[in-house]
C-alpha cells in the first residue's frame, strides 16, 4: 500500500533502533512524550517501545480526545440526547464514554434517538433529510477535526439548514502541553510532536517549547518507521545540546500549517475563555466556541445544558495517565474494573487511549516497564 | 467507510487521518471520489485542498481532506532541507534510499 509498507520496513526499523542505541547515554534515563492519542496506538500496535534501549521511555500525554472530555460535559451531551424531538449525532467512541449515572449508548438504549456519523457533515444531511427535527452534532477534537466542523456550519449557513446545531467540545494542543510542562511533578527531556494536528495549525505553533522551555520537538508521522526516527531526532538534539522543533512529516505538514483551514477556523470559532480538562482541571484558551457570527448553529444557544461539574470516580485515574504521572498498569482499576468492554475511565474507551492501548495490545505486565 | 476500521483504529475518533488517492473530482460539489489503502472509496471534502487532480494522495479525517501527502519515502530522500534531509549520508535513514 503507497505510503504505508514502505514505513513498516523491518529491517530499517532494526537500523533506526540500532542508531536510537548509538545516541543514548548509558546510566541516563530519557522521558519523552507522545502527545497525540493515535500515536500511542502505533506504538503499542507495532511494538515501537520494544525496539528503543530500556533507558528511553515513552511517556503518553493528553492528546485523545474522547480522554480529555470531562464527565460533566457528556452530561451535557446525554441531556441534549433526551430532549424531544432531537437527533443526536456523534463520532463512535463517545458512545461508550461514561457520564455521571450513564452513557450516550444507555441513553440510546433507553429510546434516545442518538446516531453515529463518520463525519459532521453527514450529521448536516440527516439534518436536511428529517426538517421536522432537530439535529445536534457533538463536536469533539482537536485542530485536527475542527476544520471538518467548521465547513459543516458554513455548509449549514449557505444552505439556510436551521434545524441542525452544533455542541462545540473542540480543544486546542498548545495550552495543555504548557500546563504540562508547569506542572512539577512531572519531568520530560523532549517531544513528539502531534503530525496530524500540524497538518492543520503547522510546526511554528511548537516553538514554544524549545524556546521557552528548551525542549526538543520532532513532529511525527504515524508509522513505525516515523516514530522511531522521531525519537532518534529528539535524541539526537539531546545529544547535541540542541532545541529545535524539527519536522519528522514533511511529507504532510508544512511549517505554516494549511492557512485555509485556518482561515475558516477562525470565522466560526472563538476561544473560550477556559475549558475543563479531565485531569488536568480548567486551562485558559484551551478549546473553541462557535463564534458570533455562526451562534445561530451553537447547540448551547438554541438548547438548555445543564452544564454542570461532575468529578471523576474517584477509582479512576485517567488524570495521572493523561499527565504521564502513571503508566495505565499503575491505575487500580486497570484490566480488572476498568476494561475497553466496561470502562470506568475515559483512557479506556478511545482506542487512541493509553489505557485502551496498552490493554489492547497486551501490555499489562509491569516487568515490561521495568526491564 | 461508514464503520471503524480495525487497522486505523477509530477513524470517527480524534486525530486519526489516513491517505487515500483521488480517483474522481466534483468542482460543483468540493467533492472527491477517493480510494483508501484497503480499496474502500468514499466521497472526500476538498474545500481546505482544492484543486485537486485524480491520482494525488490527500490526507483525509473525518470526511475532509486536510493535506496533500507528498511522494515520499521513510528514506530521507523526499526533503531535503528538512529535518530528514539533514540526516547525515550513512545513517540508516539514508544509505538505503532508492533513487
Amino acid at each position: 500500500m503507497k505510503f504505508v509498507d514502505e514505513f513498516r520496513d523491518a529491517e530499517l526499523g532494526r537500523a533506526v533502533a540500532a542508531e536510537i542505541l548509538a545516541a543514548v547515554e548509558p546510566g541516563r534515563h530519557y522521558k519523552i512524550m507522545e502527545v497525540c492519542g493515535g500515536h500511542t496506538h502505533s506504538i503499542y500496535k507495532y511494538g515501537v517501545d520494544d525496539l528503543l534501549p530500556a533507558n528511553v521511555e515513552l511517556v503518553h500525554g493528553p492528546g485523545c480526545p474522547v480522554c480529555v472530555i470531562p464527565m460533566g460535559r457528556v452530561d451535557d451531551g446525554i441531556s441534549l440526547a433526551h430532549q424531544p424531538g432531537v437527533i443526536f449525532t456523534c463520532f463512535g467512541d463517545m458512545m461508550r464514554v461514561p457520564g455521571s449515572s450513564q452513557s450516550l449508548l444507555d441513553a440510546k438504549a433507553q429510546g434516545a434517538d442518538i446516531r453515529i456519523v463518520y463525519s459532521p457533515l453527514d450529521a448536516l444531511r440527516i439534518a436536511k433529510q428529517n426538517p421536522g427535527r432537530e439535529v445536534v452534532f457533538f463536536a469533539i477534537g482537536f485542530e485536527t477535526t475542527a476544520p471538518s466542523t467548521a465547513l459543516t456550519l458554513r455548509r449549514a449557513k449557505a444552505e439556510s439548514v436551521a434545524n441542525f446545531s452544533v455542541m462545540c467540545s473542540h480543544v486546542t494542543i498548545v495550552p495543555p502541553l504548557r500546563a504540562l510542562l508547569e506542572s512539577p511533578d512531572l519531568r520530560l527531556d523532549g517531544f513528539i510532536g502531534p503530525g496530524h494536528v500540524a497538518t492543520i495549525v503547522g510546526a511554528r505553533p511548537f516553538q514554544f517549547l524549545p524556546d521557552q522551555y528548551s525542549k526538543p520537538v520532532a513532529i511525527s508521522g504515524f508509522e513505525p518507521l516515523d516514530l522511531l526516527q522521531s525519537v532518534l531526532m529528539v535524541l539526537r538534539q539531546l545529544a547535541e545540546g540542541r532545541a529545535e522543533v524539527e519536522n519528522q512529516y514533511a511529507r504532510v505538514v508544512p511549517w505554516e500549517g494549511n492557512l485555509r483551514a485556518l482561515e475558516i477556523m477562525s470565522e466560526v470559532f472563538a476561544l473560550r475563555p477556559h475549558f475543563e480538562w479531565r485531569g488536568l482541571g480548567f486551562i485558559s484558551q484551551s478549546a473553541l466556541r462557535i463564534s458570533d457570527a455562526y451562534a445561530e448553529w451553537d447547540a448551547e444557544e438554541r438548547f438548555s445544558v445543564p452544564g454542570v461539574r461532575v468529578a471523576d470516580p474517584k477509582a479512576c485515574q485517567c488524570g495521572e495517565v493523561l499527565k504521564g504521572v502513571i503508566k495505565p498498569w499503575e491505575c487500580k482499576v486497570f484490566g480488572t474494573a476498568c476494561t475497553p468492554e466496561r470502562p470506568i475511565g475515559t483512557c479506556m474507551v478511545s482506542p487512541e487511549g493509553a489505557c485502551a492501548a496498552y490493554y489492547n495490545y497486551g501490555r499489562f505486565a509491569r516487568e515490561r516497564e521495568v526491564a | 467507510m461508514s464503520a471503524c476500521l480495525a487497522a486505523y483504529g477509530c477513524i470517527t475518533c480524534g486525530d486519526e487521518a489516513i491517505s487515500m488517492q483521488v480517483l474522481r473530482v466534483d468542482c460543483t460539489r468540493g467533492l472527491a471520489l477517493c480510494c483508501d489503502p484497503a480499496g474502500e472509496r468514499c466521497s472526500v471534502e476538498i474545500a481546505l485542498v482544492e484543486p485537486v487532480a485524480p491520482g494525488e494522495m490527500l490526507l483525509v479525517h473525518a470526511g475532509t481532506a486536510l493535506g496533500r501527502e507528498a511522494p515520499g519515502t521513510p528514506l530521507g530522500r523526499e526533503a531535503p532541507g528538512t529535518a530528514l534531509g539533514r540526516e547525515a549520508p550513512g545513517t540508516a535513514l539514508t544509505r538505503e534510499a532508492p533513487n
